[in-house]
């Protein structure tokens, strides 16, 4: 029988070809795959779309060279966050073997940041990073509530008649408590119904009372004996129920601290019911820490917004520590699937930049015209692999016009855990934009100034201020504006009236700052808002309109004392009276227990020194 | 156009050499991975290269990669699943998970994916019975109903066809 033969010999021939043609192919379309590979990769990490012209690799000397680079800022899909006109990378070629890039050095010329794109740079689907970071963001936003700031309607009658029980926090918290407190009182009943230490005591006074009586004669040194023996045996009962009442005492007095907490919590309610009453009135507040937040909270998120986001981002990409990554990657025909990396200690990054430079050339006689540089360094995906913190740094390096007062440094020490973020930027003699600001009914215009940010983070903790400053702004109104003889006859409260209260007071202001504190969780950060503009509406509005917002203020106040006053009543009484009969019904057992085993043992004590000639009691 | 043409040909009948019905199952349950697994992945190098130097038959191979495709885009999920546990849950396979992602043209194959990883791992346990399933049914086909299959009319006018003549060049 003919052996049958397992190889087909001469397929390898024809099997070389077809691999060789395989690498010609791909080395053909090398520099398209990278394009494309580059495109996906950086518009996954950016999460907005990512355009490159042209890349060209080449794999003998180890460089790409990158042209026609557009990265959209995902804040404003028609404006890139920058423009690259040629990358030159020095690339290591074995990492890649390991599916790894290395880059030693890139230097990047004809950089530009902010310019307008011709097409909008939004993607449709987001990565799933870019997109958890940007919700977390934006929820953040959305829950902040910045007190509003109208002077319309403060002529108006003080309308309290709108304000409803049910509207009122208070007194739906009241009517839980109060039935918060039957559901315990009601638990507290079954209890001490199951408990029943009277029959106990009953029988442990009748027991003190057999003690007095007893005849030692007569009982003798055995009759002695066993009623020690069974005293004691009563004693340790009473005991072990002492123990059960005083853990129950325990309990009470934690079920009434609870409820006494609660019974606190409705003091706050109140508060937060006086500010909901007061909103629904809108009378303006008076105080400049509200009315800062007011005018500028919404800019303040706008400019804080993409500092989160990119601190997000950070944390995403650049992950502490060498526990195994997951991401969802791009651009596959199939369903994506998980991406796992793995980490090792001694080996390198998935994405090392060792060393970036950028250089650019503002021209013209502006005040930004001159040379900057633009250095980064340590980028990489792994930074305890990696071993040193990233480090971007922008600096002028030659100023044609003005002072040189730019600059930004950013130091990102992910290599151990809690990471260490600190951002310090200075941005002098800038344009500054414009701000709308409806609720003043102005436009400021503030020309050249300067921006500074320093941002400090440890862990989740995070700690920052912005500022914004001019020296030199302008004002523009957005109405019309009344003339002499309407304003005169505008009614306070009405409209026309505001609008020229605010435009007299904020027109003649020149030098205008606005300060942006923030504090707390890199996930829910506080916002403290602060503003010149702020104290100088609050000081006008204290001299015009003063007396009257208090007045109205405590009428409002009074109608919700009025609206939540019963139900607090009821909840305070109910806790009262639990509290006081908590403490009767576990109290006077309690003491009962501890007075007639005290008796117990005083007797059995008795006991041993009446006996005669020296007898113990075992 | 005539001297790749004439390649291909030389090519194919380098390979028709076999096709007992376990050579043509052989061929459907490797070509299968083709179609299971996402194609362009480096361990599908070497099932092609199992394909052409292993005596298993090529037509098979293709058909089992075509029938394989829809199974592979309906089945992805689970292969998502699969392989997530293997990389993610599996604490014992973690070393393994590491080292491989470490090593050079190793993590080219991008066993770090769960699609990449959970579909192999699903050709690799399939792999036998489809086989098994293959044998039976080409066995089957040949003794019933190739013979009156060759009998339609329908198929002694394609048979007479130059198409025909195109695709016996395939046939092993």
């Amino acid at each position: 029988m003919a052996r049958r033969r397992v190889f087909r010999w001469r397929a390898i021939v024809p099997l070389l070809v077809f691999l060789t043609l395989l690498v010609l192919v791909w080395l053909l379309l090398l520099d398209r795959l990278a394009e494309r590979g580059i495109e996906a990769a950086a518009t996954h990490l950016v999460g907005a779309r990512v355009d490159l012209a042209e890349a060209d690799v080449r794999l003998r000397q180890g460089a790409v060279i990158l042209r026609g680079l557009e990265v959209t800022n995902p804040d404003e899909p028609m404006t890139n966050l920058f423009e690259a006109e040629e990358i030159v990378a020095d690339l290591r070629v074995l990492p890649l073997l390991e599916q790894k890039l290395a880059l030693d050095t890139v230097a990047v010329r004809g950089l530009e940041f902010g310019t307008e794109r011709e097409t909008s740079g939004a993607v449709v689907e987001r990565s799933p990073e870019s997109a958890r970071v940007a919700r977390q963001v934006s929820a953040w936003a959305d829950a902040l509530r910045f007190p509003s700031f109208s002077l319309e309607g403060l002529g108006q009658a003080v309308d309290v008649g709108a304000l409803s029980p049910e509207s009122l926090q208070t007194v739906a918290r009241a009517e839980a408590l109060v039935e918060q407190v039957d559901a315990v009182r009601s638990g507290w009943d079954r209890t001490l119904r199951s408990l029943d230490p009277q029959p106990t005591i009953d029988s442990a006074r009748a027991l003190v009372t057999q003690l007095r009586q007893a005849d030692l004669g007569r009982l003798g040194p055995v009759g002695v004996a066993r009623l020690v023996s069974s005293t004691r045996t009563t004693i340790n009962s009473v005991g072990e129920l002492q123990q059960r009442v005083e853990s129950l005492d325990d309990m009470a007095r934690s079920d009434v601290a609870e409820l006494q907490g609660a019974l606190r919590g409705l003091s706050a309610a109140r508060e937060a019911d006086y500010a909901y009453a007061r909103s629904l009135l809108q009378l303006p507040s008076l105080e400049a820490p509200d009315i800062s937040p007011a005018l500028f909270g919404e800019a303040a998120v706008g400019w804080i917004k993409p500092v989160l986001y990119w601190l997000g981002m950070a944390e995403q990409f650049l992950p502490p520590g060498l526990q195994p990554r997951r991401f969802a990657p791009s651009g596959r025909t199939r369903r994506a699937g998980t991406t796992v990396t793995f980490p090792k200690e001694g080996e390198r990054p998935g994405f090392l930049l060792e060393h970036g430079e950028a250089s650019l050339e503002l021209g013209g006689e502006g005040i930004e015209a001159g040379r900057y540089l633009a250095v980064v360094s340590g980028l990489t995906s792994a930074p305890s692999l990696y071993g040193k913190p990233l480090r971007f740094l922008i600096e002028r390096t030659g100023a044609a016009v003005g002072p040189g007062d730019i600059g930004v440094d950013v130091l990102l020490d992910h290599v151990t855990t809690p990471v260490r973020d600190s951002v310090q930027a200075r941005l002098g003699g800038i344009e500054l934009s414009a701000l709308e600001l409806p609720s003043l009914g102005a436009r400021l215009l503030p020309g050249q100034g300067t921006m500074s940010l320093s941002l400090e983070r440890v862990g989740d903790a995070l700690a920052g201020r912005w500022v914004w400053r001019s020296a030199r702004v302008t004002w523009e109104r957005m109405g019309s504006g009344s003339g002499e003889g309407e304003r005169e006859a505008a009614q306070v409260g009405s409209g026309a009236w505001a609008e020229d209260f605010l435009w007299r007071t904020v027109s003649a202001i020149r030098d205008v700052e606005v300060a942006v504190e923030l504090s707390g969780t890199v996930d829910g950060p506080s916002l403290a808002v602060r503003s010149n503009v702020g104290d100088a509406v609050a000081q006008s509005l204290r001299r015009e309109l003063g007396r009257e917002i208090a007045r109205a203020e405590e009428r409002v106040r009074a109608q919700v004392d009025a609206l939540v006053g019963d139900g607090v009543a009821r909840a305070r009484a109910g806790v009262r009276e639990l509290q006081g009969t908590l403490l009767e019904d576990i109290g006077g057992p309690l003491g009962a227990l501890e007075g007639v085993r005290q008796e117990l043992e005083r007797e059995v004590e008795r006991l041993g020194r009446r006996l005669p000639g020296g007898i113990r009691i075992p | 156009m005539l001297a790749l043409l004439k390649l291909l040909q030389s090519m194919v009948r380098a390979l028709h050499s076999e096709g007992t019905p376990e050579q043509v199952a052989a061929g459907i349950a490797l070509g299968a991975a083709l179609g299971l697994t996402p194609l362009m992945s480096l361990h599908n190098l070497l099932v092609v290269a199992a394909i052409a130097l292993l005596r298993v038959s090529v037509p098979g191979a293709i058909l089992g990669w075509l029938a394989a495709i829809p199974a592979g885009f309906l089945l992805d999920p689970l292969f998502d699943t699969v392989g997530g546990a293997l990389l993610l849950d599996a604490r014992p396979l973690e070393p393994a998970w590491t080292g491989a992602y470490n090593t050079p043209v190793v993590s080219l194959a991008h066993f770090n994916n769960s699609v990449v990883l959970g579909s192999l791992v699903g050709w690799m346990v399939l792999a036998a019975p489809i086989y098994l399933a293959a044998r039976w049914g080409v066995s089957r086909y040949r003794a019933t109903v190739h013979p009156r299959v060759v009998q339609w009319r329908v198929v002694k006018t394609v048979r007479a066809s130059k198409l025909y003549n195109l695709y016996r060049l395939f046939r092993p």
